[in-house]
């Protein structure tokens, strides 16, 4: 059906519909008929009938007068369409094409500490596969005892284990190193999430293939195009790797690496290798060309930190933020995230004048260790400019840095692993912009 | 028979039972046996991977000359002719001294660490549209090519198995290992800075939120009879609800259809109070349209002829 021919049935729908129902009610549905119209792209807003017109009632639309959809009419449910801004997006002057490259997850519209899998950012290297379970393999080799190839169905027959963690690229909030430049949330700090993540713990395989006495590395590999790898230390490994094939209760989105990648908690999300195919046990590290090329550390003496895995005490305020403006002054309930990959979260502050005073705020969620973890504090608003920043200690006593700390040591030119605490300038008509503050 | 060897057993699972990780310990390679073995072809068959030492290199060898050609066909239309890169795709040359600058430029000559990850990453991704076509001594050539274009080899100069490990590349010694924690923020609550010294220094493109009217909302209406009915009218007309006409069944439908087409179509798009029962309009749904009404019932009459 054509675009006009679709907008003519549905007007005439409307139209007629409306002429069934009582006065004021069909006002109502005309309304109501106007938003649907906004689908085929005409702008309307739906409004709320007058108490006058609704004998005193909030509301009377239709849908409290009808009976909707029976069960399965959507057999895999999906939001409301009314939540359907909240979605991944990407920033196209980052990368040359969207083949290798990265979307961020709309934090701003999200809330506890679950990412839905359906907008965890993404990144990719050489597009999303679309890889057949019944096909893929992993392999185990090197410097081991018993190299084995396994199935999908032989991994799972493997102990498994399910623990909530955070996910981030490194790069995350690496284009604000020279000042801030995202004019929202999801692309200042939106290369992060966080789920639960189900599978084998590594060590329980290397248990399997009985790793050898000079093992000191592990290559992980994906099954992609890019063939991505990575060299990840057998410390990690042993400690709380996980090799991984679900998420959030149901099999690894596609995007997330269907049908099984490597979680290292706490760490680099590049380290997480996704639609993992192959795992060579070795003694040195490989040095690819995303440990040495990328995802190194340049310095301000020229010199460049390498195998940087460690993601950072780091923390943002959700709301109020350039998507979640104020409306009016007056009490609200400020809040936002904060993680380390270190471990749990020991404590959040709140600043509403740029660092001077702080407040501390309280834990809104359940505090895991290398998760993300809900604070919130309540506010009273007078309706003035104001800076708004959060400050995140980890339980190791780590106090998240300025940027003139970070700077001082590492620079503008490192891409990777900026977690200073970040701004918020609160206008006096409500909105919100990112800044960075002397 | 003595029971005692039944006793012993039971001790022995017990044992197990209550202390897991002495048993953990204990677990030969091999304890659960899931999968197969890897046999020496399928690991070869995967197993792609280069280090700095060489090892994992194939055998084979390729020429500068003919690396420049398999260049200009496979990886200049990105990287450019010269290595300096097309649009936002990465340069691989040039770049020398230029790491403590404002804006370093990062290549294979300025800041790679060793000439093996650029054989590696060439022959596990590149070219970008077509991983793993390009032959071992393709590899090689390519390779080899891009060393020359960071003036690190002659012109003349052949890449091999052999040689690969003993090319150094200029900033192999400046990398050093992870230092963090480097810096040291400490926790003050009041007074923490002089409000007056306070200045913003630098401010993203403000961004205006868009109202999130209900535009988003997406309503069929246009639905086919069949999808119609599943999900507005077979909770009655499945089952007869009501005293509704069963669908299916031509006996409780024929003296309905030979009423006309067009009966129906009213008595289902306004409501309809018969002997048997009563049809609200639209089945209660009035978000359906008279069409997709229409639509249904010309199902459910085809259905029960």
């Amino acid at each position: 059906m054509s675009k006009q021919h679709e907008l003519d049935n549905i007007i005439r729908s409307i139209a007629e519909s409306g002429e069934k129902l009582p006065a004021p009610e069909r006002r109502g549905f005309l309304k109501q008929g106007l938003a649907m119209l906004g689908a085929a792209g005409v702008v309307a807003g739906a409004g709320r009938l007058s108490a006058a017109e609704t004998g005193g009632a909030p509301s009377v639309p239709p849908w409290t007068k009808s009976l909707g959809p029976g069960v399965v009419s959507n057999p895999y449910g999906s939001p409301s369409p009314f939540e359907s801004h909240v979605k991944r997006r990407t920033v196209d002057w980052l990368t040359a094409d969207k083949i290798a490259s990265i979307s961020f997850t709309p934090l701003a519209d999200l809330k506890g500490i679950i990412t839905p899998s359906g907008v965890v950012f993404e990144r990719y290297h050489a597009g999303l596969p679309a890889v057949d379970p019944n096909v893929h393999q992993l392999m185990i080799h090197g410097m081991v005892d018993r190299p084995i190839i396994l199935s999908m169905d032989d991994l799972m027959r493997f102990p498994s284990v399910s623990m909530i963690r955070f996910l981030e690229c490194p790069a995350n909030g690496g284009m604000e190193w020279r000042g801030a430049q995202m004019d929202r949330l999801q692309f200042s700090h939106g290369m992060l999430s966080c789920c639960e993540w189900t599978g084998v713990l590594l060590s329980t395989l290397l248990a399997e293939v009985g790793v050898q006495k000079d093992a000191k590395w592990i290559l992980a590999e994906g099954a992609d195009g890019a063939h991505m790898s990575r060299s990840i230390p057998m410390d990690k490994a042993m400690d709380d790797a996980l090799i991984v094939y679900a998420q959030n209760g149901e099999a690894l989105r596609p995007e997330q690496g269907y049908p099984v990648r490597l979680i290292n908690p706490g760490w680099e999300g590049n380290t997480c290798v996704k639609w993992l195919r192959r795992l060579e046990i070795g003694d040195k590290p490989w040095y690819h060309r995303e440990e040495t090329s990328k995802y190194t550390d340049l310095m301000p003496d020229g010199t460049a930190r390498e195998f940087t895995f460690l993601q950072e005490c780091n923390s943002v305020i959700t709301s109020p933020s350039p998507e979640k403006p104020l409306k009016k002054p007056g009490k609200l309930w400020v809040e936002g995230l904060a993680w380390s990959g270190r471990g749990k979260i020991k404590q959040v502050d709140v600043s509403f004048d740029g660092g001077v005073n702080w407040r501390p705020a309280r834990f809104t969620s359940t505090v895991l260790p290398r998760a993300l973890t809900r604070f919130g504090v309540e506010w009273n608003w007078n309706g003035n400019p104001a800076l708004l920043q959060s400050r995140a200690i980890d339980e190791t006593g780590y106090v998240q840095p300025t940027y003139g700390q970070l700077r001082e040591v590492r620079g503008t030119s490192s891409i990777y692993h900026k977690n200073a605490i970040h701004t918020w300038k609160l206008n006096s008509d409500g909105s919100v912009a990112n800044v960075q503050i002397s | 028979m003595s029971r005692f060897p039944e006793l012993i057993a039971l001790t022995v699972s017990l044992a197990l039972f209550a202390y897991p990780s002495v048993a953990e310990k204990a677990k030969p390679a091999g304890y659960y046996g899931h999968g197969e073995p890897a046999t020496e072809a399928q690991i070869a068959g995967w197993d792609i991977d280069v280090r700095p030492d060489g090892q994992g290199l194939p055998p084979g060898s390729g020429s500068v000359e003919d690396g420049e050609m398999l260049y200009e066909e496979q990886c200049a239309e990105c990287h450019g002719s010269f290595g300096e890169g097309e649009g936002r795709y990465p340069s691989l040359a040039g770049g020398e001294d230029s790491l403590r600058e404002a804006r370093p430029h990062k290549t294979v000559g300025s800041y790679w660490k060793y000439t093996s990850t650029l054989w590696d990453y060439i022959h596990r991704a590149m070219p970008f549209t077509r991983p793993e076509s390009l032959s071992d001594d393709e590899v090689y050539a390519i390779t080899a090519y891009v060393l020359y274009l960071n003036e690190l080899v002659e012109d003349d100069f052949v890449l091999s198995q052999q040689n690969l490990a003993e090319v150094r590349l200029p900033n192999e010694a400046n990398f050093s290992d992870e230092q963090r924690p480097d810096v040291n923020n400490t926790r003050c609550m009041e007074n923490c800075r002089d409000p007056a010294a306070i200045e913003i220094i630098s401010q993203a493109p403000q961004y205006e939120p868009p109202v999130i009217a209900a535009s988003a909302a997406v309503v069929a209406v246009s639905t086919p009879g069949e999808d119609t009915y599943k999900q507005s009218c077979a909770l009655c007309h499945d089952n007869g609800v009501g005293g509704s006409p069963v669908t299916g069944n031509a006996g409780d439908w024929a003296s309905r259809i030979s009423a006309g087409t067009e009966s129906l179509y009213a008595n289902a798009i306004n409501g309809f109070q018969g002997e048997a029962g009563v049809m609200p309009a639209k089945g209660g749904f009035v978000q359906l349209s008279d069409d997709a009404v229409r639509q249904a019932v010309d199902y459910m009459v085809g259905a029960s002829k």
